[in-house]
This record gives C-alpha cells, sequence and structure tokens, in this order.
C-alpha cells in the first residue's frame, strides 16, 4: 500500500471514496448525542475542586477478558487528603470517604447525573455512603464536608 | 450521502459552516469562558470522530449515547486545562476510546476466551485475508482523518464524492464559495488530510499506528 504523501489528489480522492462508501451513522443517533453533547455544557462551572480518578478496575490490563459482569467494580478518587472509594455491584453502589484530616461531622454525597435530580446522602460514622437503583451512563460525586468540597470526574457507570 | 453529523442543517448550514470552520484556537477560549455557540461549534466539529471510535468498539446504541455524553461532559470540565487546543481531537479520541474499554469491561461484555477452544479470535481472523483487515483499517484511519478536517472542508470533499456527481455551481451555492475556488480548496483539503494521516503514522505500515 502507498505511503499518503505518495497519492496524488485523485488517487487519495479515490480512497476516500471507498472509505466513505462503507459507513453507516444513524441520522436520529447522531442528533440525540449532539443534543446531549450541546447541554452538556450546562454542567460549566469554574470553581470546583475536581478530584483525580485514582483507579478504576474497568480500565485493568486484563479486565477484558477478567470480567465477568459479577465482579464488584471498583473506583477511586483522590485530592489531596481526601480519598473517595466506590464499589458497583449490579445497580447498587456502596461508598467511602477516607479524610485523613477527619473531623466527626458526616460528609454530604451527591450524585450527579445529567438530566436528573441530584441525590444526596450522608456518610456514617465510618465514612461509608449507599446508593441504590442506580441505572447505568454518566455519574459523578460531590462530597462536602465542613469547609471543602470535592467533584469527582466524569465517569459512566 | 456520507452523514458527518449536521442532520439538522444537511451539510451543515451556512451558520455552522462559518461556525466550525473557527480555528480551535479561538473556539476552545471561547467555551472555556462560556460561550455556548463556541462549544456547539465544537460538538459538531468532532461528534463524528467520537460515534467513528464508538463504532469501532461496537457498542449498544445506548452504552454508545452513554459513553458520547461521559466524553462530552468530560470535556466540559477539562476545557480549562486545556492549553494546547489543537490536542483537542487526540484527546477526544483517546478519552473516547477509554470510555469505549471502561464500558465494555464493566459491562463484562466481552466474553473470556477458552485457550482450550479451537474457535476462538484466531477463527475469526482466518475468516479475513490479512491484507483485507490492512486495508480495512486505513479506510478506518481516512474517514478518522477526513472526521478531523475543519466541516467546510470535509463537506467539500464529500461533496465532490457524490454519485452520481454534484454539479460545480451546486457546490458553490451548497458550500456559499466560488466556483474558481473549488479546485484550490480541493487541493489544500487533500494536503491537510495527508497531513492528519502521516500524523498518525499510518502509511506504509497501517498496523501499530500511533493513533
Amino acid at each position: 500500500m502507498s505511503r499518503w504523501d505518495e497519492l496524488g489528489d485523485d488517487e487519495l480522492m479515490a480512497e476516500l471514496a471507498e472509505a466513505v462508501a462503507e459507513t453507516v451513522d444513524d441520522p436520529e443517533v447522531t442528533e440525540r448525542r449532539r443534543l446531549a453533547a450541546s447541554a452538556a455544557f450546562t454542567w460549566r462551572t469554574v470553581d470546583e475542586e475536581l478530584a483525580e480518578l485514582l483507579h478504576d478496575s474497568a480500565l485493568d490490563a486484563g479486565a477484558a477478558v477478567r470480567s465477568s459482569g459479577d465482579s464488584p467494580r471498583s473506583l477511586s478518587f483522590i485530592r489531596g487528603a481526601v480519598t473517595i472509594e466506590i464499589e458497583v455491584t449490579g445497580s447498587s453502589l456502596l461508598g467511602e470517604v477516607i479524610d485523613d484530616d477527619a473531623s466527626d461531622e458526616p460528609a454530604a454525597v451527591s450524585l450527579q447525573r445529567p438530566g436528573a435530580e441530584d441525590r444526596v446522602t450522608e456518610t456514617d460514622a465510618s465514612g461509608f455512603f449507599r446508593f441504590d437503583d442506580v441505572a447505568p451512563g454518566p455519574v459523578r460525586f460531590v462530597v462536602v464536608r465542613g469547609g471543602w468540597s470535592l467533584t469527582t470526574p466524569w465517569a459512566t457507570l | 450521502m456520507y452523514q458527518v453529523g449536521c442532520v439538522t442543517a444537511p451539510l451543515c448550514g451556512t451558520m455552522h459552516l462559518m461556525d466550525t470552520t473557527e480555528p480551535l484556537a479561538t473556539l476552545v477560549p471561547a467555551a472555556r469562558e462560556g460561550d455556548q455557540h463556541a462549544w456547539d461549534a465544537i460538538v459538531d466539529r468532532f461528534l463524528p470522530l467520537v460515534g467513528s471510535v464508538i463504532r469501532q468498539h461496537r457498542l449498544s446504541e445506548a452504552d454508545g449515547d452513554d459513553v458520547s455524553q461521559t466524553v462530552w461532559l468530560r470535556l466540559v470540565e477539562h476545557l480549562g486545562a486545556l492549553r494546547e487546543p489543537d490536542a483537542l481531537p487526540g484527546w477526544i479520541r483517546t478519552t473516547t476510546r477509554n470510555e469505549c474499554l471502561r464500558v465494555i469491561n464493566a459491562r463484562g461484555r466481552m466474553r473470556p476466551v477458552d485457550p482450550q477452544s479451537e474457535v476462538g479470535l484466531d477463527a475469526v481472523v482466518d475468516d479475513i485475508a490479512h491484507e483485507d483487515l490492512l486495508a480495512a483499517e486505513r479506510r478506518q484511519v481516512l474517514r478518522d482523518a477526513l472526521l478531523e478536517l475543519p466541516a467546510a472542508r470535509r463537506d467539500l470533499l464529500l461533496l465532490l464524492l457524490d454519485d452520481p456527481p454534484v454539479p460545480y455551481e451546486e457546490i458553490s451555492a451548497r458550500l456559499g464559495i466560488p466556483i474558481g475556488s473549488i479546485g484550490p480548496t480541493r487541493a489544500r483539503a487533500l494536503d491537510q488530510l495527508r497531513k492528519i494521516t502521516a500524523l498518525r503514522g499510518i502509511g506504509p505500515d497501517p498496523v501499530g499506528g500511533g493513533n
């Protein structure tokens, strides 16, 4: 096969014609995704403290081969002294807020998703929290305690 | 006709056309400052790229919707950190691929391959000649590169590829460019396309190209 820079304009156009001929894009799907993408902009904020994804078991090497769909998926996020651990089993979600400078007061945890009301719960004395009936799709968490708040990056459940 | 995402205004009506041809160096800072039109222009420009990566991973329609939405949400939160607007296509490609893998893995869609079984991955590969795989990958690379072109240039190439051929007068009217500039714009678009594909290191050896 020729290198791209060795192809003349007409040859490149001929290859393009072949490449383009085999694609299929459902206009309805495209339009639905375009609207969702446009609406994503309403989530823009300038002052949130964003946590980093520390680990996602679904990105582990070999996860595809090992995964049976039964083992829980675990995600963790970190910023400074605070770590947020999430374990997803089916539609249930168990979380833990680990705060090295922990005070005794509970943290408020919001589960956010596009097009839905935030769901809010509080951590128990050990820092655990739980959400049930969580459908697949993009989510993020916002943890608020005393003087700080922390937002995780979006992830697809 | 190859659908490139501008469904509401086939081939991106004039307004879209102007927006999506703005350089990323203009669009990205504008979106960062909260300009919804700039954001929509970025979406129009790269939605086809996101769709292409999703299609490569053969996700269900619903999973594809989820991945697409997550990618755009991630971009909203990433805008502030994106110092080099030209890095955007690469960021979108990588993020979309990662989200596809996460969804595939998290939902256990991929069946484990039994090493004892003869009917594994090899069987699939045997069905398709090696040369065909390379050619298929090459066509995919070309489509991806096409999606990274500014919409005006992409639309011109697509119109020129249409079968039966679209008369130059009509191309001129639909894209709002003089007939005399169709030829030179085609040449520039193809040059840009070569650079995009070359950057990805795919040419003589399509497999293992760095995309």
